[in-house]
């Protein structure tokens, strides 16, 4: 884009193409107010007049984000003060307008399909596409802003946890909002949305500004993520449709965060990952009091979660030992191997090929809902007047859980054990040199994200009801493995949203279901190509994979001072 | 713990025996890349390897360190038997630099030192993830000792600096830091100054007796013979895998034998190690200085 | 004593198959150090190239044992050949080639993609072709006249025509390595580089040519073990390179990796092992519900107590 039209023509044209930027912005403003479709059935119902539906309105969001950035300039450098700096008027606005025209482009693709072709789009759904157009024709002709210095503004601690604050509670607000979007289009098209709104949030340095306000409040911002996902129910009217996927989401959220620690923080690549979820939940099924049960052992919950935990970390024992002091390649391979011998092994406990422990490929069912204290898993409670469901206790139970991986991981990755991780991605051979002891520490990492697997395996077991060797294959490992690749390895929070996107996306969109796998190993593949530190990334793993950026290297430095956070290495992770 | 920073003065018997390198071979296949060594260290001293290129110097500094195991000899440190492992070598007391640097190049330095002291601290993973006591009160005392450790070097101003984006001559001597991190007895430096200009040599130099002077032992592999020659207490000349000459610096470097092996590669004219890191060449290094 | 034999034709059979992917794995690792986990696919990719070969030639069923062997086999051979080596040298090329000096874990993870990928591909886009079956789940593979259902008779011994295909293939893939390996410009190319490739490209060699035909080696072989397998088998399946694939990767790891010849012995021995155990250990584990535990046991077992292989693999320099 910057090759294409010289600086001095942007100069020139400055004013008109500022004009017409605002009058694109502006009709896209107001075709919120006409009717979109001639049909009911897309996006929700977009046929009002005068009365944008609820997607609708959201419509507001980028155009007018858009519109203030390409008319607040026009008060002047004086009146503005340091704030005329500090944002990337030109740039954020080109960025708003080109992400307007996306999902203006996304919804009315959504309308034509619902409604089947171009002719159901009604006036507001032209007027909407004529002004993203014209935004997005007229802001690249706006001259380049300087990189935005908001990140740097100092603000008072005060402001920094209102801005955490605020944050968390939109995004309570629209994930319930994007979770009860039951169509796809709608979903696509606020997820779009949300996308454009990120994006703008970060050219203009809001999320810098937030990250370095995060940075300075751990504390609250963990507080405060924690109270939003603990409210999460609260927003669901009693519905448990949404809670189900919600809670699926967080057990699969929890398995890709152990691997994460394998994958992420020690550089090993564990292709049967989900083998260990598996000896979780099969150790729990069998210790659960389900008629199925093979054993006559039925402990309480808690001893069930640790002897799950336990098994399946003895199992990571077993096969990384072994191959831990080969080579990294290796152990690819052989978990891939473990993830085959598994699913055949527990296939074949049935009395016949074996003795009876899991009944074969009909695995165990009919596992009780769990019961803590008199507090039943299965029943659902009312809670300040609303209905917590059956789901909606298992979410709060695998929130604990997902706390307690996220404690393990932080923790372990700010200490001595982490700094030695990172020298055996580094180089091993120096590592070991220096006296690292770099086969402890992988088969600490190894076996310690199988325990954590086998805690949420356990969970999952009560979760699902009933367990079978089907449910643990390869293509679930590798379906882990891309939550991690996407998401940012060694990070906690693009993990997270990897997790999110890769399980909520085929829940909500049915007709992707078919594509799923092919559209995953391909998202590796481009992954790798052009972005492998994944969403958010992790400064030393973006590092490690530009090996060559010497300026990516300098400018991840000047962050690193200026962040200061670690220096301070015992303030990162968690008290508990 | 301490000693290294604040035990200047510190007497050192010179007599004792530190390393007792005896009749070590190492074969690669037919070939014999080190052939029936034996050296001895004392504690105290700087001893000096030099030879030709492709001597086995750095091959006899793996069979020591435990990167190798020789195909026959033995190691001997403070009278016990070397395990042929590294980081055994670690905490047994030796630790060393390489030949083309290999430090963690997205770490900044003072991690790097930090890392250096894996092997003498003790916090678990328990106490890691409980962050109990002993991971706050190491975890500080490390940092402490890690910045002690780079203003000793020189690099106190560059503790926050990526190690890839040192300059070339401080990334040396962050490796020297890193491994002085390992509380050693004795410091193995494999070719310090390689690729340094005559500035940076003398910095090394000075660098090297301020160790001796902490009382530790340092095991010195040049090409450099004039470097060699005003640093070492005593020299040994590697040629093909075996020992040619040893004694006094003097004695060597007047050794007729020693003359012929270098004839037709004058020292001051090897070519340097070109294994450095990406962006670090000769050049870039000299004009850092 | 006949029950041995006959087992140690089985499994010789199918150590051959195992033998003739495993070189793949191991010519690629032995140049590059990756362990590229999409060659299964590449394999399975082959089988259905043949099958579409077969399709293409308008699906001939009767034609006799001369024809058949002498012309629709060794076309489909070819046809399978092509779709295997494209598919192999478009992955190294668009994959692999621009992570070649990427940390390990990238071209490691692309490699599961590309594995995913190819898998699904064809599940979902095969049936799309104009008249081809749909191959969500196994295709029949077609029969040859003069292979498909014949035997030979030895004493108590049956020996399965297409298992005398798969040896046969292997022996002829074996004398080809052979000579490629020792007598080939490229061939000696190859092993200069899998020994030290900085040098080597000192040397003039051209390494992404040698990477290239590398990977179409191995493609090449995995082709033919993709008909054998249709042949033994009598059907093809969008899965049978997973398990194919991670089988033969054992093999090349017992046989030590990067060792062409080890990739042959360690496939069969792979082979006689999974064979000889479904017959000789007693009891329930002995069935062969358990042949593939055993398969990976051994792989296992061959990690800790042999890990450069039964006959050595490449040398990695620690320093």
């Amino acid at each position: 884009m910057k090759a294409l039209i010289s600086d001095e023509t942007k100069v020139r044209f400055r004013l008109p193409a500022r004009v017409v930027s605002v009058v694109g912005a502006l009709a896209v403003i107001a075709s919120v107010f006409l009717p979109w479709a001639y049909g009911h059935e897309a996006l929700d119902d977009v046929t009002f007049t005068g009365a944008p539906s609820p997607l609708q309105s959201f419509f507001l969001l980028l155009p007018g984000l858009v519109l203030l950035l390409l008319v607040v300039p026009f008060l002047g450098k004086q009146r503005l003060g340091r704030f005329a700096k500090a944002i990337a008027w030109n740039t954020s606005a080109r960025t708003g307008s080109l992400a307007t025209l996306a999902t203006v482009v996304i919804a009315l693709a959504a309308i034509a399909i619902e409604l089947k072709g171009l002719i159901n789009i009604e006036i507001g759904g032209w007027v909407a596409f004529g002004g993203a157009l014209l935004a997005a024709v007229g802001t690249p002709l706006l001259p380049d802003s300087p990189e935005p210095t908001l990140d740097r503004v100092k603000t008072p601690k005060w402001a920094q946890i209102v801005g955490i604050v605020a944050m968390m509670a939109a995004v309570l607000f629209l994930a319930s909002f994007a979770l009860n979007q039951t169509d796809a289009g709608s979903f696509l098209t606020f997820g779009a949305l949300l996308v454009g709104v990120v994006l703008v949030l970060r050219q203009l340095g809001v999320l810098g500004w937030l990250s370095i306000a995060a940075a300075n409040n751990n504390r609250v911002l963990v507080l405060s993520a924690f109270v939003v996902a603990y409210a999460f129910p609260f927003t669901q009217n009693g519905s448990d449709a949404n809670m189900s996927i919600a809670s699926q989401v967080l057990i699969f959220a929890a398995a890709a965060l152990g691997l994460n620690i394998v994958v992420g923080l020690v550089g090993l690549l564990d292709l049967g990952y989900i083998a260990f979820l598996g000896a979780g939940a099969f150790t729990a099924a069998i210790l659960s009091e389900s008629a199925f049960s093979t054993v006559d052992f039925h402990p309480p919950f808690l001893v069930t979660v640790l002897i799950s935990g336990v098994v399946a970390s003895l199992l990571g024992l077993l096969i990384g030992a072994p191959t831990l002091r080969v080579s990294g390649d290796y152990l690819a391979i052989v978990t891939l191997a473990f993830g085959e011998i598994f699913r055949i092994t527990m296939n074949n406990l049935d009395g016949n090929d074996g003795p009876n422990l899991t009944n074969g490929s009909n695995g165990i069912s009919g596992i009780p809902d769990l019961n803590f204290l008199g507090f039943d898993f299965g029943q659902a409670h009312t809670i300040f007047g609303v209905e917590i469901g059956r789901f909606a206790n298992y979410y709060w139970l695998m929130l604990m859980v997902i706390a307690l991986i996220i404690v393990v991981f932080m923790n372990l990755n700010y200490s001595r054990i982490g700094r030695g991780w990172v020298a055996i991605r580094e180089d091993e051979l120096a590592a070991e040199a220096m006296g690292v002891n770099t086969f402890a520490l992988k088969l600490l990492a190894f076996a310690g994200g199988a325990f954590l697997a086998g805690v949420a395996g356990a969970v999952k077991a009560h979760h699902d009801v009933s367990v079978t060797p089907d449910q643990y294959v390869f293509l679930e490992s590798a379906f882990l493995l891309a939550a991690v690749v996407l998401g940012g390895m060694g990070t906690v929070m693009g993990v997270l949203i990897g997790a999110t996107i890769l399980k909520l996306l085929p829940e909500k969109l049915r007709f992707f279901s078919e594509y799923r796998l092919l559209l995953f190993g391909l998202l590796m593949i481009v992954m790798m190509q052009f972005r492998p530190e994944g969403i958010i990334a992790d400064e030393r793993r973006q590092l490690e994979f530009h090996g060559e950026d010497e300026q990516l290297a300098e400018e991840i430095e000047e962050e690193l001072i200026t962040h200061h956070t670690h220096l301070f290495p015992e303030r990162k992770g968690f008290v508990l | 713990m301490t000693q290294v920073i604040s035990g200047s003065g510190h007497h050192v018997d010179a007599t004792t025996l530190l390393l007792e390198a005896s009749h070590v071979t190492m074969q690669f296949g037919g070939l014999t890349a080190v052939n029936d060594v034996s050296l001895n260290v004392h504690a105290g001293e700087i001893f000096g390897l030099i030879g030709p290129n492709g001597a086995g110097k750095t091959t006899f500094f793996n069979c020591l360190t435990g990167l190798y195991k020789p195909t026959s000899g033995e190691v001997r440190f403070a009278g016990e038997v070397l395990p042929p492992q590294p980081r055994l070598v670690v905490r047994a007391g030796m630790a060393r630099t390489f030949q083309n640097i290999r430090l963690f190049h997205n770490m900044t330095a003072l991690e790097n030192v930090m890392v250096g002291m894996y092997s003498r601290t003790k916090t678990n993973a328990i106490d890691a993830i409980l962050r109990l006591p002993r991971h706050r009160s190491e975890e500080l005392a490390s940092t402490e000792r890690a910045r002690e450790l780079l203003e000793f070097v020189g690099l106190s101003s560059a503790a926050d600096t990526l190690s890839r984006n040192l300059p070339y001559g401080d990334q040396r001597r962050l490796e020297i830091a890193r491994a002085l991190a390992t509380d050693p007895k004795l410091l193995l430096l494999d070719e310090p100054t390689a690729g340094m200009n005559p500035q940076e040599t003398r910095q090394a130099e000075e660098l090297i007796f301020r160790i001796r002077d902490l009382g530790l032992a340092v095991l010195v592999i040049e090409h450099d013979m004039r470097f060699i020659f005003n640093l070492c207490d005593r020299v040994a000349c590697l040629v093909r895998g075996a020992v040619l000459v040893e004694g006094q610096g003097d004695v060597v470097q007047n050794d007729p034998r020693v003359i012929e092996a270098y004839i037709g590669t004058p020292p001051s004219e090897e070519p340097i190690s070109d294994r450095g890191p990406a962006g670090t060449d000769q050049n870039e290094g000299s004009a850092d200085a | 004593m006949e029950l041995f034999f006959q087992q140690l034709v089985n499994g010789t059979s199918l150590g051959a198959l195992y033998a003739l992917i495993a070189v793949g794995y191991t010519v690629v690792y032995g140049i590059v150090q990756l362990i590229n986990f999409a060659h299964g696919e590449i394999f399975m990719v082959g089988a259905f190239g043949a099958f579409a070969t077969w399709m293409v030639l308008g699906q001939p069923t009767n034609w006799g044992p001369a024809a058949s062997l002498m012309i629709l086999l060794p076309l489909m051979l070819l046809g399978g050949i092509a779709v295997s080596v494209t598919v192999a040298l478009l992955t190294e090329r668009f994959a692999y080639r621009p992570l070649r000096n990427a940390p390990r874990l990238a071209p490691l993870i692309t490699a599961i993609g590309v594995s995913v990928f190819l898998q699904e591909f064809v599940r979902l886009f095969y049936g799309r072709i104009p008249g081809f079956p749909d191959a969500k789940s196994a295709v029949p593979f077609p029969s040859i006249a003069g292979i498909s259902g014949e035997i030979i008779q030895i004493g108590g011994v049956t020996i399965q025509m297409p298992a005398v295909f798969t040896i046969g293939a292997l022996a002829i893939s074996t004398v080809f390595l052979w000579f490629f390996v020792n007598r080939s410009k490229t061939g000696r190319a190859m092993v200069a580089t899998s020994q030290d490739p900085d040098t080597a490209r000192l040397m003039g060699i051209d390494v992404d040519k040698v990477i290239v035909a590398a990977f179409a080696v191995g493609a090449g072989l995995a082709a033919l073990a993709g008909v054998a397998h249709g042949l033994s088998y009598g059907n093809i399946d969008f899965r049978m390179g997973f398990l194919a694939g991670l089988k033969a990767f054992t093999a090349a790891v017992l046989g030590g990796i990067g060792n062409i010849n080890g990739a042959v012995v360690g496939g069969l021995v792979l082979g006689i092992v999974e064979a000889m155990a479904t017959t000789f250990i007693p009891g329930q584990f002995g069935s062969s519900a358990w042949k593939d535990v055993w398969a990976f046991a051994l792989l296992i077992l061959v990690l800790v107590f042999r890990p450069q292989g039964l006959l050595g693999a490449k040398v990695v320099d620690r320093a």
